[in-house]
């Protein structure tokens, strides 16, 4: 059986998903990347191994997400995929008049607009990365409650407090003098559901023609206090797309499907074998000009699979490859 | 001989040609800084008040690396460039904040110039400029009109040739430049990227932006491209009187290449730039009426690039999609 591997590498979690040539998910994983995406893609592939159908074959690997170069590398990736492309293909499989996609993850979000199948528009969150997962979960810690109840908190609200969401520091003192007023936490905690989603629309999507059908996916769609202050908002129901948190690794996945046989080719796929092998990462300054980039590497057993963080592609070229 | 140092930012792009021809005029030496680099972007950061944009740090860095190497910096205050229309209080003020931040930099030239006072205000200001080098008048009067003739040259260049200034000040001096991208990909897409010159030009900051779209196989297209006086008449002809200085360069270029129907077009800014917020929407709410994709980014310290390449790719991605159907 051909099955094509999709892998998205987060800023917080990794995914992984295994579909079959009629779009079926087959597998998958959702590890937190902790910081160690090489690790974390080790262990979701040999996680995968371990569920997916012994007959099956895989023939096409793509990668996404902000560590897509560097997973792309390890994993001998057929396609290096943005993770917007990626998203949008996923959910429009999923649901096909789906005409606004709101993806909201752990350092960025974006809100994508489809019309007649095809993506006409995107925003994506500029220079700060408040309203997105990273906010939410730092402000659970600061409230000592885990991020996995952060929902329930949030639907028990009948009086939320207003809390000022355009800047994480802003909201924090907001939050705080709100704390010491002597809010109950469940309060606070839809105030800052409704914030996030307020700075969000206010920032990531202003200016964008919002129109149902909508699709919320993203880690943070699990999260039940943002999807009703989605709803609350709208005044409509936001689809939670199923497999919401895989979205980029399914999409990715189709996306390497299409690649491949469109071009018959034979996949690049390093191989399970990669679980065992031994990866260095490592990093120096290059000091040929006074830019003194940070380079980083990838090596096993002393041979260099790629590098990045030049100016210059002086470093890009490897040499026998 | 006399030394005067140009820092290669901000105006530096539209009017080094005409400043280094001024100068030598006179019988002085043009020395320019460096490509911005890491240690001028990080001399710039330190001096600078956290408040101030990016470009701004950078020329403040820029002037601090020609510390050493010259008699005089050349840092002008450029007020008003036409009638009722002003730049930034950021640039205006810039001598001013040269002075206060960098205590050790030589002697500065900073002449004002402010058409919004007249051309008496202006050539008094050129005289005071040129008694730092010579006591003869008329030799100021013959310096400024070669000056004034080698920038229009320049200008003009740029729009006959369709080329980026750092092309025509490559082709006129024979500088080095950023590299020349290979063109091996047929050129699918024509995507226009309007914004100041010191951020389109300045790969530093801008992570070889052009370079980047053009390796994806995009033709890239750029304000200076197109002859000023059009600017001018596609950015009157969509907000009417205009009232910044380079105003021109965001609204005018993103009418000009809206109405010549590129596949995509991208804003490049800076973060936190007071004028360009307004002057961006103009452009982007024009683009939306057109239906042509719009890119807006926004640029800041951040030293890596995969946020932009994230945002460049799916761009692209976008816009060959659409245009497909």
């Amino acid at each position: 059986m051909k099955t094509y591997l999709g892998v998205d590498v987060g800023s917080v979690t990794t995914k992984l998903a295994l579909i079959d040539g009629s779009l079926n998910t087959l597998a998958s994983i959702y590890l937190r990347t902790r910081g160690n995406p090489v690790d974390m893609v080790k262990e979701g592939l040999e996680e995968i191994k371990e569920q997916m159908p012994p007959e099956a074959e895989i023939c096409g690997v793509a990668t996404t997400g902000s560590g897509r170069y560097l997973a792309g590398v390890i994993l001998g990736a057929d396609l290096v995929k943005n993770e917007i492309t990626a998203h949008a293909v996923a959910a429009m499989h999923y649901m096909p008049d789906v005409q606004t996609i709101f993806e909201i993850g752990g350092q960025d979000s974006k809100v994508i607009i489809i019309r007649d199948g095809i993506v006409i528009d995107f925003g994506m969150n500029s220079v700060c990365a408040a309203g997105t997962g990273s906010f939410l979960e730092h402000q659970a810690e600061r409230l000592n409650i885990r991020i996995e109840d952060f929902g329930g908190h949030a639907l028990r609200s009948g009086n939320p407090a207003r809390i000022a969401g355009r800047c994480t520091v802003f909201a924090e003192s907001d939050m705080i003098h709100k704390q010491q007023m002597g809010y109950p936490i469940d309060d606070i905690i839809y105030g800052l559901c409704q914030s996030m989603v307020r700075n969000y629309l206010n920032n990531v999507a202003l200016g964008k023609e919002i129109r149902p059908k909508m699709a919320f996916q993203g880690g943070v769609a699990f999260n039940k206090g943002i999807v009703r202050a989605f709803n609350e908002t709208f005044d409509t129901e936001v689809y939670i797309s199923p497999h919401n948190e895989l979205m980029g690794a399914i999409g990715a996945a189709f996306l390497v499907k299409e690649e491949m046989e469109n071009n018959h080719g034979k996949t690049s796929f390093a191989g399970f074998g990669i679980s065992e092998t031994e990866y260095k990462t490592s990093s120096f300054i290059c000091k040929a000009c006074p830019n003194l980039c940070e380079i980083s590497q990838i090596s096993v057993n002393g041979k260099v699979l790629a590098r990045w963080g030049g100016r210059c592609d002086m470093w890009e070229r490897i040499e026998g490859k | 001989m006399i030394k005067v140092g140009i820092p290669r930012a901000l105006s530096y792009y539209q009017y080094y040609p005409g400043w280094k021809t001024f100068f030598e005029k006179l019988g002085a030496e043009v020395v320019i800084s460096s490509l911005t680099n890491k240690a001028i972007l990080n001399f710039g950061v330190s001096r600078a008040v956290a408040d101030t944009c990016l470009p701004v740090k950078i020329f403040l860095g820029h002037v601090i690396s020609l510390i050493g190497k010259c008699d005089y910096v050349f840092v002008p205050a450029i007020t008003s460039l036409g009638e009722k229309t002003y730049n930034c209080s950021k640039i205006i003020g810039l001598p001013n904040m040269v002075r206060a931040l960098i205590p050790e930099c030589p002697t500065i030239l900073d002449p004002e110039i402010n058409l919004e006072k007249g051309r008496y205000y202006l050539y008094r200001n050129i005289y005071k400029l040129g008694r730092y080098f010579s006591s003869n008048p008329v030799k100021f009067k013959k310096a400024v009109e070669e000056a004034w003739e080698g920038n229009l040259a320049y200008r003009r260049k740029m729009s006959h040739e369709k080329i980026t200034a750092i092309q025509a000040i490559d082709r006129i001096y024979g500088e080095d430049c950023a590299p020349a991208p290979s063109l091996d990909p047929p050129e699918e897409l024509t995507v226009a990227v309007v914004g100041h010159p010191y951020v389109v030009y300045d790969d530093y900051i801008n992570h070889r932006l052009i370079f980047r779209l053009q390796s994806m196989g995009a033709k890239v297209l750029v304000p200076e491209m197109v002859p000023e006086g059009e600017l001018a008449i596609a950015a009157r002809k969509l907000v009417g009187e205009t009232h910044w200085s380079f105003e021109d360069e965001i609204i005018g270029a993103g009418e000009y290449y809206l109405e010549e129907k590129v596949d995509g077009i991208i804003n490049l800014a800076v973060f936190g730039c007071g004028p360009d917020s307004m002057m961006v929407s103009f452009v982007q709410h024009r683009a939306k009426e057109l239906k042509i994709p719009f890119l807006p980014l926004s640029l800041d310290e951040h030293s890596s690039e995969g946020a932009l390449l994230t945002r460049l790719e799916a761009f692209l991605d976008m816009v060959k999609r659409r245009k497909k159907i």
